[in-house]
């Protein structure tokens, strides 16, 4: 829900000093409101994440350039739909192991927030179906093979010991088409055989 | 999966059929709504609606989506997509408006008729408008249509 | 509209295998001429409210032999109306239409095929990807007398799947059966397949 408008530069004018200016519009509301951060502002991105927090409604928003006394057309965004169109991060995957059991901890990534202080929300409460998909790659034999999980704990057991298991997870909610984000691989090595340790 | 909306229950739809066929056309259809200050399937009429409404309220729009809103509005489709893709919705709705089955006999129920306010408020805005602008807008809110109903599809 | 000149396509029939539907038809043959074929399409909404529309075929407008894979253009468990015209440079034939409706419901599902593998002490299977409607129902047991069945539906189709940790020494038997959402039907199910942990792939 970290929602940022972006644009590119008009064509042909390069070099010149150009500033924008940003307004956003709530549907179904009556006037186009403006972002007071990003008015007049040199960079091509304005962050619309505090205006656009009630995902249940959809926006517009729109940009215009300025140069010296010259103002471009607004050049204006679709309709945008927080809660269909946000991009679900992969969750949080820890990975703990002994001989031959890795566990597999995932903490569901977390609604985008004002400030550190602000309680956090989970997608999860936002989105109940929330799903993730875990690929789990054997080193030794070459081999992967997925999982779909909607709980937040999975042990993988009687594993081979001494072996570099490699864990990827995604988040999945059914609905719209998505950008799939998957999480940092990462990388447990189970511990040695025990028994063939004492020999 | 099948969609439970209160006492009526409803299997052999495919929601992601219809999300599929509604994405095909969003910006389509959306970019020719140039009436951004009214939003029909406004917030208050989809909240926090009862189990008991859920049925009622269903059958009320996807009947007024077949009657008014797409049967109109086809002709007047020219991009194959958004024809293709509205058939794929109008036909599905078929399918869950007769599978739906509202209990006549308890319409004397609080159900009922906080469902049809509901309704009503969606359909009086509705004809506050163009009927042309106003079906535009309508089939480009079936994104909202669809995010209400997926509350109520359950494994 | 052209002078139906040309005679009509004839014989048509849909042939429709895991949720895959095929329209086919008798040719209309001229000598020496290039004949083209419109397919078109009409859902139970079109005939019941707007019976004079009907849809181009997603993948058939036009086509070029005497059939047509209307899978994407039949999307709801509904009956659905086809027609198709034969069209040679100006010249267009008569629509001809399907004697009766086309359902999805009606299509054959077949056992689908599955592959089972292991690494080290897990159970893992591939399924063929058959597409977005299919789930695969797979059953699973250890070979063993009184042996309990388990049961676990998989979406994910074309990669491997983990279905089991496996006890060292003990035989685990699988089959898999499709079930599709839509029309609310399963296939058969496909032969059971059997693996020994630390052994081959055993016959039943």
């Amino acid at each position: 829900m970290k929602n940022v408008l972006q644009w590119s530069p008009p064509e042909g004018l390069q070099g010149a000093e150009l500033t924008y200016t940003v307004q956003y519009f709530i549907y179904g509301q009556k006037k186009w409101l403006n972002k007071s951060e990003c008015r007049n502002i040199s960079r091509t991105c304005c962050d619309l994440s505090v205006e656009t927090s009630d995902y249940e409604h959809q926006y517009y928003a729109k940009v215009k350039a300025i140069w010296e006394t010259n103002c471009s057309k607004w050049a204006e965004t679709g309709r945008f739909y927080p809660f269909l169109e946000t991009q679900i991060g992969p969750p949080e995957v820890a990975l703990s192991t002994d001989e031959k059991s890795i566990s597999i901890v995932l903490t569901a990534p977390e609604k985008w927030k004002r400030n550190p202080e602000e309680s956090s929300i989970s997608m999860q409460q936002i989105y109940s179906n929330l799903k993730y998909n875990v690929s789990v790659y054997n080193a030794k034999s070459n081999k992967t093979w997925s999982q779909c999980v909607t709980n937040r704990t999975l042990v993988l057991s009687w594993l081979e010991p001494d072996t570099l298991y490699c864990v990827r997870v995604e988040s999945f909610v059914p609905g719209p088409p998505r950008l799939a984000r998957p999480s940092e691989k990462r990388c447990v090595r189970t511990r040695k055989d025990q028994t063939s340790a004492l020999k | 999966q099948e969609f439970q909306f209160g006492p009526c229950r409803v299997e052999g739809i495919t929601l992601q059929e219809l999300w599929d066929a509604f994405w095909a056309i969003k910006d389509i259809v959306q970019a020719k709504d140039n009436i951004t200050s009214v939003r029909l399937l406004r917030k208050e009429i989809l909240q926090n609606v009862s189990d008991a409404e859920s049925c009622y309220l269903i059958h009320a729009l996807l009947k007024f989506y077949l009657n008014t809103i797409f049967k109109n509005y086809h002709d007047k489709a020219a991009d194959f997509r958004v024809r293709k893709s509205f058939s794929t919705l109008a036909n599905n709705f078929v399918v869950l408006l007769s599978k739906l089955q509202p209990s006549q006999e308890n319409k004397r129920f609080s159900g009922h008729d906080s469902a049809r306010r509901r309704f009503l408020l969606f359909q009086r805005a509705f004809k506050q408008l163009d009927i042309e602008a106003a079906q535009t807008k309508a089939l480009g809110e079936v994104d909202i249509l669809l995010t209400w109903m997926e509350k109520f599809y359950h494994l | 509209d052209g002078v139906a000149v040309l005679p009509p396509p004839y014989n048509l029939s849909v042939q429709s295998t895991n949720m895959k539907h095929l329209l086919t038809w008798s040719p209309v043959s001229v000598p020496g001429e290039i004949i083209h074929y419109f397919v078109e399409y009409q859902g139970e909404y079109e005939s019941l409210y707007m019976s004079h529309v009907w849809i181009p075929s997603s993948w058939c407008s036009p086509a070029k032999g005497p059939e047509c894979d209307i899978t994407d253009d039949i999307t709801a468990t509904v009956p659905y109306n086809l027609r198709v015209r034969a069209t040679q440079g100006s010249e267009t034939s008569a629509w001809s239409t399907l004697k009766h409706p086309f359902n999805r419901n009606s299509t054959i599902l077949t056992p689908p095929v599955m592959e089972i593998t292991k690494d080290g002490f897990h159970l893992v299977i591939k399924l063929e990807d058959l597409g977005p409607q299919f789930e695969f129902l797979v059953a699973y047991w250890r070979r063993e007398p009184g042996a309990k069945e388990h049961v676990k539906v998989v979406r994910s189709r074309g990669i491997p799947v983990h279905l089991e940790t496996m006890q060292p020494g003990a035989a685990y038997c699988v089959k898999v059966r499709t079930f599709v959402k839509a029309i609310g039907r399963h296939s058969p199910f496909s032969q059971a397949e059997c693996v020994k942990v630390q052994g081959e792939t055993l016959p039943l």
